[in-house]
């Protein structure tokens, strides 16, 4: 069965999500993980898996941060409280987080997620080894290359099949360290600010940008939709698809989820024809916002045009 | 409580070809760091074959120095195959160390290449004591710390691993963390993660927001000539040469130059520099004294501003470059002194760029020695009076007040 994971912005989208057909919620607190709709404290994550838990859906909390000594220490203590209250598995990119996870010796499952560092079958299994239950894809792995890579995975890939494709991550705040040069004070740099930058002589190139306090963070150009690639995921047995709602609206963003659920039943059914993909993939695009893009980004790359 | 000699850290200093590597240990490093033909993130640097690792191992340990051999990509599926191979050379050359950041590469080298040491690279952003311990567990020698980390956390590190550290203390840096920005594969279709990095992060952006649906505003403010700032996110480069003492006390292990991509010039000089410096802290840690002459020293192969990174805090817009850049003093590396002979006072030159009589010449070399004078005549291989050295690696001669040794280097101050 395919799982679709989706991310959360407030218990009331998680109810919705829920509906909307999602098997698996991804959310989490901003000092522990990366890029989140929503920073949810540990007691409003509780209440979240509870609620999925009585919808027998699963809950994945992002621990995903490149941790720094102060932070690191305060990772046990949160593996901890995540096991207690249920947490059906975590996200982790940093290895001291691991060691740590290991040493806790909890009963709490974790997938691999350094964002665009994992690119091969090899390191994916090297994670395995390591009591990885999966690991999330990197977005510049083109379809070539997911092909001899799903033949040699030993445990299970996230692939994101829609959403904001973070390409940055610095340490500095650049946006304020821009904002003191010129002496122009930028009113926020949030992610809700809706700052973009555009590329030398690419007047319509827009790549969101925001602080938070993991640093700078910067997307892609266009967001992901693979929705009419799903079947090659499928058939690679590629089957645990996230949707990543940091910049969709949040009511459409369920819509789009749903789209989403429906081509997930019809895959799993042997019933999905290249229309209706065409008419799902029509309804998430109408539900996008105005001033972001869909394209299928590294998808149908030829991986030797990439030097 | 007085500070006696402490242990002396290693100074890494980069060598892109085999003749940087036998110049950067003649200049006082105590190991370098090469690329191989693969694997390695320097695609455009010059990388060494099998056989000249072999040699470069070999000139590196009769001189008590190290060679390690980055191999930082990280790899897709197709750069998987081969792998193994390419480490059990590395090993065979008698190379030190590996450099790896990707964990299927460290792996490979571990159970397919025994014996060869594994460091783990920079782009793997370690910033914290379990992540060093996770990778010292994993039968790793050394960490390269993540820029971002400054010397407070890297005391408190000590006090946690004892796993080697190794982190930057001077040259280019990245702006986001190392090998999580892949901006140059989306703006320029070039992975930054496997050697193709295009710098965007040093382009001018034009920053926007929609205030109003569909309506989007520019946002950039001006500089101090009035004029339009573009948003940029290029880092000046970093020099730690004022802040020795707090390195070596923090427990740093190794203290790593960037630029396998720069010149025999440059990698003589700041090699020079911090190996002197190091060397007069450890042997005498409570009368060292910063000398204002190695750091003029650095200015003189700096590209960008020079700053202190993460060392001592969050870097805020002064370490960053907008607006025009300031004019750097900027030193041409004009020749290599071949011979010298003590009774015509005569000094034999291989010519590197061009130079003449009337410019101003300063001789350095390695331990720190220094000598400038003006050049008041000049001879060419057959001895015949000439104004200029024009040509590429020519033969000339001129007087020189003061002995020199081959293998000297000549600089001048360029003509702006």
């Amino acid at each position: 069965m395919t799982e679709l994971v989706a991310t959360v912005a407030s218990y009331d989208q998680a109810a919705a999500l829920i509906t909307a057909g999602v098997d698996r919620l991804y959310l989490g607190e901003d000092y522990f993980g990366l890029r989140l709709p929503h920073s949810f404290k540990p007691d409003e994550i509780a209440q979240i898996v509870e609620l999925a838990h009585q919808h027998d859906r699963k809950v994945t909390v992002a621990v995903n941060a490149i941790f720094h000594n102060d932070r690191i220490k305060k990772v046990t203590a949160y593996l901890q409280k995540m096991s207690a209250i249920g947490v059906d598995e975590v996200t982790i990119g940093d290895p001291g987080a691991i060691y740590l996870l290991q040493q806790a010796a909890l009963d709490l499952p974790y997938i691999y997620d350094a964002a665009d560092l994992v690119t091969s079958s090899r390191q994916i299994n090297f994670w395995g080894k390591h009591q990885a239950s999966g690991a999330v894809l990197a977005h510049e792995v083109p379809y070539q290359e997911m092909v001899p890579l799903s033949q040699q995975i030993d445990i299970p890939v996230e692939v994101t099949v829609y959403g904001a494709i973070a390409i940055h991550q610095s340490g500095r705040p650049l946006l304020q360290n821009y904002s003191n040069f010129v002496q122009e004070h930028l009113n926020k740099t949030d992610r809700q600010r809706g700052l973009f930058i555009s590329a030398p002589h690419k007047e319509e190139t827009h790549y969101s940008i925001y602080e938070d306090l993991n640093g700078t963070h910067i997307f892609a150009n266009n967001d992901l939709d693979l929705m009419t690639d799903l079947p090659k995921l499928w058939d690679l047995g590629l089957r645990r698809w996230k949707l990543d709602g940091l910049y969709a609206d949040p009511t459409n963003f369920v819509k789009q989820v749903a789209a989403f659920a429906q081509a997930r039943d019809l895959l799993d059914q042997d019933q999905a024809s290249a229309v209706q993909l065409a008419d799902l993939d029509q309804t998430v695009r109408d539900l996008q916002p105005a001033e972001r893009g869909l394209d299928n980004g590294f998808f149908d790359l030829d991986p030797n045009e990439v030097k | 409580m007085l500070k006696t000699a402490v242990k002396h850290p290693e100074v890494l200093a980069p060598a892109g070809t085999p003749e940087k590597l036998r110049i950067a240990i003649d200049y006082g490093a105590d190991a370098v760091y090469i690329g191989g033909d693969a694997y390695g993130l320097r695609s455009r640097a010059g990388n060494f074959s099998f056989e000249e690792m072999a040699a470069g191992a070999k000139y590196a340990h009769e001189r008590g120095a190290k060679v390690y051999v980055a191999a930082n990509i990280v790899a897709h599926e197709q750069n998987l195959a081969g792998a193994g191979e390419f480490y059990r050379h590395v090993r065979d050359a008698g190379i030190d160390a590996v450099i790896v950041s990707d964990p299927s590469l460290i792996e490979t080298a571990i159970t397919e290449a025994p014996g060869l040491k594994v460091h783990l690279s920079t782009q793997a952003s370690a910033t914290n004591y379990e992540t060093l311990n996770f990778w010292q567990h994993e039968g790793l020698e050394r960490v390269v710390l993540a820029r971002e980390v400054g010397i407070a956390e890297i005391k408190e590190m000590r006090q946690h691993t004892d796993v080697q550290i190794e982190s930057f203390v001077h040259g280019a840096m990245c702006i986001g963390y190392s090998g999580r920005c892949v901006l140059s594969n989306h703006l320029s279709l070039r992975d930054a993660n496997r050697g193709g990095c295009a710098q965007n992060c040093r382009w001018k952006y034009d920053l926007f927001d929609i205030p109003e649906l569909g309506q989007k505003r520019e946002l950039m403010g001006h500089n101090a000539e009035g004029k339009i700032e573009k948003f940029s996110m290029s880092a000046v480069d970093m020099s730690m040469i004022e802040h020795i003492p707090d390195l070596v006390d923090a427990g740093v292990d190794s203290l790593k130059i960037e630029g396998r991509m720069k010149t025999v010039h440059y990698v003589s000089t700041v090699a020079n520099v911090y190996s002197t410096a190091v060397r007069s802290y450890c042997e005498d840690p409570e009368h060292y004294q910063l000398k204002q002459e190695w750091v003029d020293e650095l200015w003189k192969v700096a590209q960008r501003e020079l700053s202190t990174g993460f060392y001592y805090g969050t870097p805020n817009e002064d370490f960053q470059l907008f607006g025009k850049r300031r004019r750097l003093p900027h030193y041409a590396f004009v020749g290599e002194v071949l011979g010298y002979d003590d009774v015509t006072k005569q000094v034999t030159v291989q010519q590197r760029n061009n130079f003449g009589i009337g410019d101003q010449i300063e001789f350095y070399g390695p331990h720190f020695a220094h000598h400038t004078q003006i050049v008041k005549d000049l001879f060419n291989d057959e001895n015949e009076p000439i104004e200029r050295a024009p040509h590429a690696m020519e033969i000339v001669h001129f007087t020189c007040e003061q002995p020199v040794k081959p293998g000297d280097f000549l600089r001048a101050q360029s003509k702006l």
